[in-house]
């Protein structure tokens, strides 16, 4: 037993013993992850978005016309575990707080630009921004 | 004599990815996120993957997840875990047997995680049916690299020990 341990510390090496080829490996994981977050927070449209949509299991509940000039608002929605906190300050919204055990939606931080959205999975409520005013089927699409 | 041997290994093995995975069951969540587990039941597969081969890892990953879900109690997690476990494996497989040479078990044990939440992921998304849930895959993707590092760097320690002993099966 001694002598394999022996063996695997010579084994280890430089580098902890990595290959190339595992060193592309972790490279491809953390590109598909940049690259998802990418995706998923649509930095690709600069516009500002200038409507939340609020959604409580899916459905809309609210739509709050996002203004540069708006003064700070706070809308409270009934989600699943409970009441979730909407922010809404100079065409930017956030989650200021939240009934759920995990708070990655407040952690999110602010959102204002057209295909990003705030989500909060275990209550169940979703805030989306969309590029246009209506808050017509077209601008959910690009999920 | 030799069928005796193997599956005396697998149960061997079987054991120690469900004591793995009970062991894991206790630590508080890693991290606040759903699916976000340290994957220490993987260490067993891996093992088993560059010990026995292909077969025995996919046995041993099938027959862990099916006893663990039923342990657990929970039908949906035994099939979260299971979609997930069963692709990963098959992904696993396939990269050691295309790169034997070129990658080791960290990269294999690294794609391997990754799989395995993207494929939980995506089953969840067939129970749940809620498109948000995507919001979480850069989480679930960014969290497996360490997780899966972790789990190459442990099953290589493992098998580089074991690798003295004269384990004959298959």
């Amino acid at each position: 037993m001694l002598l394999a341990v022996g063996d695997a510390k010579k084994r280890g090496g430089r580098f902890w013993g990595l290959r190339v080829a595992d060193v592309v490996a972790v490279c491809l994981v953390l590109v598909a992850a940049v690259g998802t977050m990418v995706f998923l927070t649509g930095s690709r449209s600069s516009t500002r978005g200038g409507l939340a949509v609020i959604e409580v299991n899916g459905r809309v509940v609210n739509r709050i016309v996002l203004g540069e000039d708006a003064k700070k608002t706070t809308y409270k929605v009934k989600g699943r575990n409970g009441v979730s906190v909407i922010e809404v300050q100079g065409g930017k919204v956030h989650m200021l707080e939240s009934a759920c055990r995990d708070q990655i939606c407040v952690g999110m931080g602010w959102v204002d630009r057209a295909g990003q959205a705030v989500v909060c999975l275990p209550n169940r409520v979703v805030i989306r921004i969309t590029g246009s005013r209506n808050g017509s089927k077209v601008d959910t699409v690009t999920e | 004599m030799r069928d005796t041997r193997r599956v005396t290994y697998l149960a061997l093995l079987v054991s120690v990815g469900l004591v793995l995975s009970i062991i894991e069951s206790t630590f508080p969540p890693l991290l606040p996120l759903p699916g976000a587990k340290l994957g220490l039941a993987n260490i067993a597969t891996v093992i088993a993957l560059y010990m026995f081969g292909p077969w025995m890892a996919l046995e041993v990953t099938v027959l862990r997840s099916l006893l663990a879900g039923i342990l657990r109690g929970s039908v949906i997690g035994l099939f979260l875990s299971f979609s997930g476990a069963l692709v990963s494996t098959l992904v696993m497989i396939a990269l050691y047997v295309v790169f034997k040479k070129k990658m080791s078990m960290i990269g294999v044990s690294t794609i391997g995680a990754a799989t395995h939440n993207v494929v939980q992921l995506l089953a969840a998304f067939l129970l749940i049916q809620h498109v948000a849930l995507f919001y979480y895959m850069p989480y679930l993707l960014l969290i497996s690299i360490p997780t899966g590092l972790f789990v190459g760097f442990a099953s290589r320690r493992v098998v580089t020990s074991l690798e003295g002993l004269s384990l004959e099966a298959v």
